[in-house]
């Protein structure tokens, strides 16, 4: 049932439009039971929230790797909060600081303006379909819908109630071809 | 030979023609208008079809209604009254105002997000012929709209309810207005950015056919004929609609169709050309797309027209020399006695620029833009709305515009939109203008359904090309 996948909304932010990774990273949500809807490049903040109202998002993922994500993304929490997106939430990845900063400091400073997880642009994408997972769970309660409509059983028996990572990767090992961008770039 | 007729029941004037069908195509005979007569429609109907027959008044419909076959479209009062609910005022709203107008409604209030308390008072007095309730793509949000359903549901309102919103809670939706007439329908947006408009359109058409014709002596012309009535700017929209079908020459078309209450803007044309420098925003607006100002007009609504229009006019009487309380004095003459024909040059130049300021925000509502963003790969244009710059034929229809002989009216307002604001205004590049010269389009628009190509052959047969320098044609 298409309409039981947890729905994650993804795009690149700003006055960027780095479209590559973006077409990549929908692919890979895709295969692994997100329903993704994928603004493309050059989204606003207010773009972001208003498709996740629409679709009831369970996530928003930031991409940015022209180095101004900072920018971009000020207030960005504020503006969910505002539009009563409360427990939504957000992702971010990418090239988020020009230079050489280092990794914990822009980590740091994107968790302070309200994301939830904050990825360097070679992070391995099966870790981050873990932890959305896992997050999901926790703030929604029963999740881990997507990964039951992907494997098409549907069989709604007790195992469902607790999918670990062993069964993810069984599920994946299921599918022929593993998608090509397992990094995101 | 087959002899057609053609009926437009308007808000002031009942407008109708005689066609006659042969081998070779379809042929006007002659055209009458005569009064609208409100409080029963099928006395001022029954008048136009006895002179278009050359018969006289006393002979009854039934003997009329053998020696010609009748088509005829009704515009309501001005058009359908439709409040539109939405979710996100870009997206599900923007879609469901788009698909009432495209319907042949007149949007008259739009809600987004919840239905507040003042909201619902607000619907009751309003009093809507339809509400058109839209919200959430498909198993997406469901929250909004079954609050906005459970208001409705305890609200005062009569009018059917067209659902087209998340299809997910359409059966929980409609058990929660259990006591209202709920027509179900596609959702207008079943994924972001998908645009699902005409499975609503023709719910909210069946309804028109069904619900508005009761009351005023329509049901009665219905009945006798074996026809429904078309609303009349659904007419024009499948005019516009299947004209290039039939004439490829004519794709990338638009229409001005103004009246005395509203404006009517139509566009054939594809919406966005994807290219690596234009990235789109919002919707992708369907290809023949019809958007109607109820604020628009040159009598019923000339006030509102003026309020609105305050600075395009200011602009303009000053090139014209002339002053602006001048022109609010005939403003006033005019919205009081909407009948009145202009005298002498001073006004016919106000009635003029009347005319301009309605194809100048008609066309600046209906058109899309460009905005240009500096990125770090170069120059990005971002586009919302429709891109028009295709568009090679701008015909004007209605009572003003079809008597009108020189392009300046439409052409003047659009070259200005080309320095409107910081955007880039989609307009048509190179259009020429031309004009329904025997104001036959909403009579044509009804012959569509039946004959196609031959209504489109006399619609692109009875448009005269508008000399652009200004100077008349004969």
């Amino acid at each position: 049932m298409e309409n039981q996948k947890d729905t994650i909304v993804i795009g690149v932010i700003g006055s960027d439009c780095h479209s590559v990774g973006n077409k990549i990273l929908e692919m890979f949500f895709t295969s692994e039971g997100f329903k993704v809807v994928n603004l493309g490049v050059m989204v606003s903040q207010q773009e972001f929230v208003d498709a996740a109202i629409e679709t009831n998002a369970r996530a928003i993922l930031v991409s940015s790797l022209y180095g101004h994500a900072e920018i971009d993304c000020q207030g960005f929490r504020e503006l969910c909060i505002e539009k009563g997106l409360d427990p939504i939430i957000l992702y971010i990845g990418g090239n988020l600081a020009v230079g050489k900063t280092p990794f914990s400091v822009v980590e740091e400073k994107f968790k302070k303006m309200g994301f939830d997880r904050v990825f360097p642009p070679d992070v391995d994408l099966k870790q981050v379909t873990e932890l959305l997972r896992q997050d999901i769970k926790e703030k929604f309660g029963s999740s881990l819908k997507g990964q039951r409509a992907r494997d098409g059983a549907n069989q709604a028996g007790p195992e469902n109630q607790n999918q670990t990572a062993n069964q993810i990767s069984q599920s994946d090992k299921n599918d022929s071809k593993e998608p090509e961008g397992s990094k995101s770039k | 030979m087959k002899t057609l007729v053609s009926i437009d029941i308007g808000s002031t004037w009942t407008k109708g023609a005689t066609f006659s069908l042969t081998a070779s195509g379809l042929e006007l005979l002659e055209r009458v208008s005569v009064p609208t007569t409100q409080n029963n429609l099928v006395v001022g109907f029954h008048e136009t079809l006895a002179r278009l027959l050359h018969q006289d008044s006393h002979t009854s419909l039934e003997e009329l209604k053998d020696r010609a076959e009748v088509f005829f479209s009704s515009s309501a009062k001005g058009g359908l009254r439709i409040a539109a609910i939405g979710l996100v005022p870009d997206l599900t709203l923007q879609l469901a105002k788009l698909a009432a107008m495209s319907a042949g409604g007149k949007v008259i209030k739009s809600f987004s997000f919840s239905l507040t308390s003042s909201d619902v008072k607000e619907l009751e007095q309003l009093s809507p012929d339809i509400i058109l309730f839209s919200g959430g793509t498909d198993g997406g949000n469901s929250k909004y709209v079954l609050e906005n359903a459970r208001k409705l549901e305890s609200s005062r309102l009569s009018c059917p309810i067209v659902y087209a919103g998340n299809r997910a809670v359409a059966e929980e939706a409609i058990n929660v207005m259990k006591s209202r007439e709920v027509i179900v329908t596609e959702n207008l947006m079943p994924e972001i950015g998908q645009v699902n408009i005409e499975p609503a359109r023709e719910k909210i058409r069946e309804i028109f056919l069904k619900r508005i014709v009761v009351g005023r002596g329509l049901a009665e012309i219905v009945e006798l004929f074996g026809a429904q009535p078309k609303p009349t700017p659904l007419a024009v929209f499948e005019l516009i609609s299947a004209i290039p079908e039939f004439y490829p020459e004519w794709s990338d078309l638009a229409a001005i169709d103004i009246g005395g209450a509203t404006t009517d803007f139509y566009s054939n044309t594809e919406s966005y050309l994807e290219t690596d420098t234009v990235v789109l925003k919002g919707i992708r607006e369907p290809k023949v797309k019809r958007t109607v100002e109820g604020d628009l007009g040159m009598r019923v609504s000339a006030r509102s027209l003026f309020e609105t229009g305050q600075d395009y006019l200011q602009d303009r009487l000053r090139e014209e020399g002339l002053e602006f309380k001048d022109m609010e004095e005939f403003v006033g003459r005019i919205s009081d006695k909407i009948d009145y024909l202009p005298v002498g040059d001073k006004e016919k130049i106000f009635d003029r620029l009347l005319a301009e300021a309605c194809v100048y925000y008609a066309a600046l509502r209906h058109i899309g833009g460009w905005k240009e963003v500096y990125t770090p790969q170069g120059k990005v244009y971002m586009q919302t709305g429709k891109d028009l710059r295709r568009v090679k034929a701008i015909i004007g229809s209605g009572g003003f515009l079809s008597e009108e002989r020189t392009a300046a009216v439409m052409a003047i307002p659009l070259k200005k939109l080309r320095n409107y604001g910081e955007e880039i205004k989609l307009l048509p590049e190179k259009p020429d203008f031309y004009r329904d010269r025997y104001y036959l389009f909403s009579l044509l628009g009804n012959l569509i359904e039946k004959y196609p190509r031959e209504a489109s052959t006399l619609a692109v047969a009875s448009v005269e090309k508008l000399n652009q320098k200004g100077e008349q044609n004969d």
